[in-house]
């Protein structure tokens, strides 16, 4: 192992990426990019909902096609509970989430009863059902359009009243949600929950024989993604002051399934750097090439390919060279891309 | 009332032929490689394009029909050589290999086709009276290319030592290694038929649908529909479940709205994969 | 004083399709010694461990461990009843150091789920973990990647996950399989010791193995049993030699 070197540069990263995120709102409009503020709001945001499928396929070992079902459910748990509620800020972010939960709890129950492709194909109809629901009844959730509502509070006490229209609120709401959703995921990874986790994605056969509840702790997961993914939903439409059916079609589902390969899975800010890479890079290009997303494809199939740990990975076998130049070669992290026990042999045996 | 009811069933049995031969290159390409070819409905779109396309530039929708498969099996075989195949160890990723082509088909279509959506004139005109309603003609004629193009396909699986070689890496690809079938070379060609049988779906559909880089969107959740209920790898039960589900969303549309007859079929589809993996028409068999 | 039972079956059948992999079968193996079963391949030994430790659902029939009714049970609680296993291709979390391997099976015994807590910050769990480690034989390796083991090492980490669970009754698919006759020694070793310990059931094809282990032989054919008895007994019975010799090799 390349032992506290790596560890000691990682928490270095760590703290200066800390630092950065809490200087964004105040240097980014100093240098002239006030506009930015926003993009790294939004990258905060959607890296909650690559987490999520981080969560499931990085650590438990199933790839989910149909998170923003849930990313849909936070987002009208939140935006109904403001406009039939009045919700504040922070009521509307419970009320997202424990939307999203509950839908992941029953989602879960069957969907986890699959593995391998057929449980990304009914991660994927499950999302589209709600999808055509959601499309269809207009009434409750405006369809395409979507419905719309104003900034809520954030902060309500004494006469002091705070809305998420102000943009340092806004910015430190998210900043401080995403930050706490990545803490609790850090903890629970490093957890008997987590090391359960591991152990199921490894080889589910020898967890179930060393008396793994394998079902349960699939389910467990596949909730605490579900949760995840909400959180993001809710956020979202905070952030944009509105929920659309149209973010819980399956293209959603999987961008953020690229952005979380891109980042490297099975690590836990992975996802993050997947997200910003991609999110910047459609800011970046989108408007100079309406085609950026054959980019984007490429770089899917390119990462695949050439780098099936993501940056995560590259980042660290870079950081293995750097502080072990002399050892062998420094072990292989944890590849949970490799099949396990219960992966199907690739026919032909290529 | 009853006539639009017989109308919409027509028209489903129509659309069900066209997607049960899109469905049925999902079928094999998802039976032998083990893949999630999500973009298959692309390739479908890609046929349906290159159909318009070339039937502008030559004027000849006959033309287009023969020439657009060939070429869609010549894209297969690139696509499966520079893209699936190299991806193909990560076994459990290339469901986001295929998600990441068809970004990659979809935007190429919109850079040089463009994204208005078209609509192309039917090369046969006319109605016919059928069952006491005047139906078009070349709705007919597709529903006839596309049964000819699967009792084609399914003889050639039979009859023809290719078709055979196929049948027996997918029925076990360690022996036909043994055997000595290059099961390499299968591969390819198998992802190949499948993208020709999609590139043919969407050559025949094209004067009956619009003709747009989104339309494969739309196409795939039905082609999966019918290869999950028709019973993963079993192809007779995936044109049957095809056959079934656009007859069935026909008569529903009639009565009620289309989406409701989608969700209908896509809850079908989940009590199937949860209940019946090996699809609706699997017998006790195991 | 009737001898104490390690395991039961009584009338055990599983058939897939037209195939009866087991076909009724009954026996009682006592506890206290190493008890063997053997056959030739395809005789239905590995869809036998399957029925008792509830990976497969049987058709019919009971299992008992220790005197204790375990049919149909899902695996995960057959393993908290006392039975563990290993398979006959090693099986391990590849991914996972030796440590770790070790310790999901010491916190699933002992039902440890927080989800709160590091799962290092366990000392009673990290002690037993050693202690394992320690039993196989397996201290230099502790914190490598399972994957980077050698064959008979995995094959070692595999025996103290299936002794994490404190089993009453440990069943050993093959465990000398695919193993070099310097490993296959150091393996017959630590399943000896182990056998003072636990009751031990194999299935072993290697006879050399089984002669050296076992006190009692189960002898399977074709989904049933053939023939049964002490070391002597089997090596002299010519409906034992028949099977051997008579039956086509195939995969089972």
């Amino acid at each position: 192992m390349s032992g506290g070197a790596a560890a000691w540069i990682g928490r270095g990263g760590l703290a200066l990426l800390g630092a950065a995120l809490l200087a964004v709102p105040f240097v980014l409009p100093e240098l002239g990019y006030g506009f930015w503020v926003n993009i790294v709001t939004e990258i905060l945001i959607w890296s909650l909902l690559a987490a999520s499928v981080n969560l499931l396929f990085g650590y438990v070992g199933l790839l989910s096609f149909g998170q923003a079902l849930f990313f849909g459910f936070g987002m009208y748990g939140a935006t109904l509970a403001v406009i039939h509620w009045e919700a504040g800020f922070w009521t509307g972010l419970l009320a997202g989430t424990l939307a999203a939960t509950a839908m992941a709890a029953v989602a879960g129950a069957l969907a986890v009863r699959l593995t391998w492709h057929y449980f990304a194909i009914i991660t994927v109809v499950f999302s589209l059902i709600f999808y055509f629901a959601a499309m269809s009844n207009k009434t409750l959730t405006g369809g395409d359009d979507g419905l719309s509502f104003s900034a809520p509070a954030v902060f309500d006490m004494a006469g002091v009243t705070v809305t998420l229209a102000d943009p340092l609120a806004q910015y430190f709401s998210v900043l401080g949600v995403v930050a706490a959703c990545y803490a609790i995921m850090g903890v629970v990874v490093r957890s008997p929950l987590g090391l359960a986790f591991a152990a199921v994605r490894e080889n589910d056969r020898r967890a179930r024989l060393i008396g793994i509840d394998v079902y349960r702790t699939r389910l467990v997961a596949f909730v605490l993604a579900g949760a995840l993914a909400g959180v993001s939903g809710a956020l979202f439409a905070f952030f944009g002051r509105y929920a659309s059916a149209s973010y819980m079609v399956y293209h959603v589902s999987g961008e953020a399934v690229v952005w979380a390969i891109v980042g490297g899975i099975g690590t836990l800010l992975g996802p993050l750097f997947g997200t910003a890479l991609l999110i910047v890079f459609r800011e970046l290009v989108s408007t100079v090439w309406e085609n950026y997303l054959f980019a984007v494809g490429g770089l899917t199939v390119l990462v695949v390919m050439f780098a099936p740990l993501g940056l995560a990975g590259l980042w660290r076998g870079a950081l293995g060279r750097l502080t072990a130049p002399r050892a062998a070669p420094a072990e292989a992290p944890a590849d949970p891309v490799a099949p396990s026990a219960d992966a199907r042999a690739v026919p032909g045996g290529r | 009332m009853s006539d639009v009811v017989l109308a919409l069933a027509i028209n489903g049995l129509v659309w069900g032929l066209i997607i049960a031969l899109i469905a049925l290159g999902l079928s094999i390409i998802f039976g032998l490689l083990d893949i999630i070819n999500v973009a298959h409905g692309d390739l479908f779109m890609v046929g349906t394009v290159g159909g318009l396309a070339v039937t502008v530039a030559t004027g000849s929708f006959w033309l287009a029909l023969v020439l657009v498969p060939v070429l869609g099996f010549v894209l297969g075989l690139v696509l499966e050589r520079v893209v699936i195949r190299p991806t193909i160890r990560q076994a459990a990723l290339t469901i986001v290999t295929t998600f990441g082509l068809s970004m990659m088909l979809q935007e190429a279509v919109r850079a040089t086709y463009g994204a208005q959506p078209r609509r192309m004139a039917p090369p046969i005109e006319g109605t016919v009276p059928l069952f006491g309603i005047d139906y078009d003609v070349y709705r007919i004629a597709a529903a006839l290319f596309a049964a000819l193009a699967l009792a084609g396909f399914f003889l050639f699986l039979q009859r023809t030592k290719l078709g055979t070689w196929i049948r027996a890496v997918r029925h076990d690809p360690e022996t036909a290694t043994a055997l000595g079938i290059p099961v390499a070379r299968i591969c390819g060609i198998t992802f190949a038929l499948g993208t020709a049988m999609a590139a043919l779906g969407g050559v025949i559909a094209a004067p009956i649908t619009t003709v747009e880089f989104r339309t494969g969107v739309d196409i795939l959740p039905f082609c999966f529909m019918a290869v999950v209920i028709g019973g993963l790898g079993n192809l007779q039960g995936t044109v049957a479940a095809a056959v079934l589900l656009a007859v069935m969303e026909g008569v529903v549309t009639s009565v009620s709205d289309p989406t409701v007859a989608r969700i209908v079929s896509l809850a079908v589809m989940s009590g199937v994969l949860l209940f019946r993996p090996h699809g609706l028409f699997a017998g006790a068999t195991r | 004083m009737e001898p104490a039972i390690a395991l039961e079956t009584r009338g055990l059948t599983k058939r897939f399709g037209g195939l009866v992999a087991v076909d009724g079968v009954s026996f009682s193996l006592r506890s206290g010694r190493v008890n063997a079963i053997i056959g030739p391949n395809g005789a239905g030994k590995t869809t036998l461990f399957n029925l008792v430790t509830g990976e497969l659902r049987p058709d019919d029939g009971e299992v008992l461990a220790a005197g204790v009714p375990i049919t149909g049970l899902p695996p995960h609680r057959i393993v908290r009843e006392g039975v563990s296993r290993t398979l006959q291709i090693k099986s391990v979390f590849g991914g996972l150091t030796v440590a770790d391997n070790v310790r999901a099976a010491v916190m699933a015994h002992q039902g440890i789920r927080s989800a709160f807590r590091p799962a290092a910050s366990y000392r009673a769990v990290g002690e037993r973990v050693d202690a394992l480690i320690d039993e196989v034989g397996l201290a230099r390796h502790r914190d490598r990647k399972a994957s980077a083991l050698s064959y008979g090492d995995v094959a070692l980490l595999e025996l103290a996950l299936a002794l994490a669970a404190e089993p009453k009754l440990l069943l050993l698919d093959e465990p000398v399989c695919g193993m070099g006759p310097e490993e296959t020694e150091r393996a017959v070793a630590r399943i000896r010791a182990v056998a003072s310990k636990v009751d031990v059931v194999i299935i072993e094809h290697d006879m050399e193995v089984v002669f050296s282990l076992a006190s009692h032989i189960v002898v399977m054919a074709s989904g049933a049993i053939l023939a049964e008895g002490t070391p002597d007994e089997i090596s002299r019975d010519p409906r034992v030699q028949e099977a051997y010799l008579g039956a086509p090799e195939d995969d089972e």
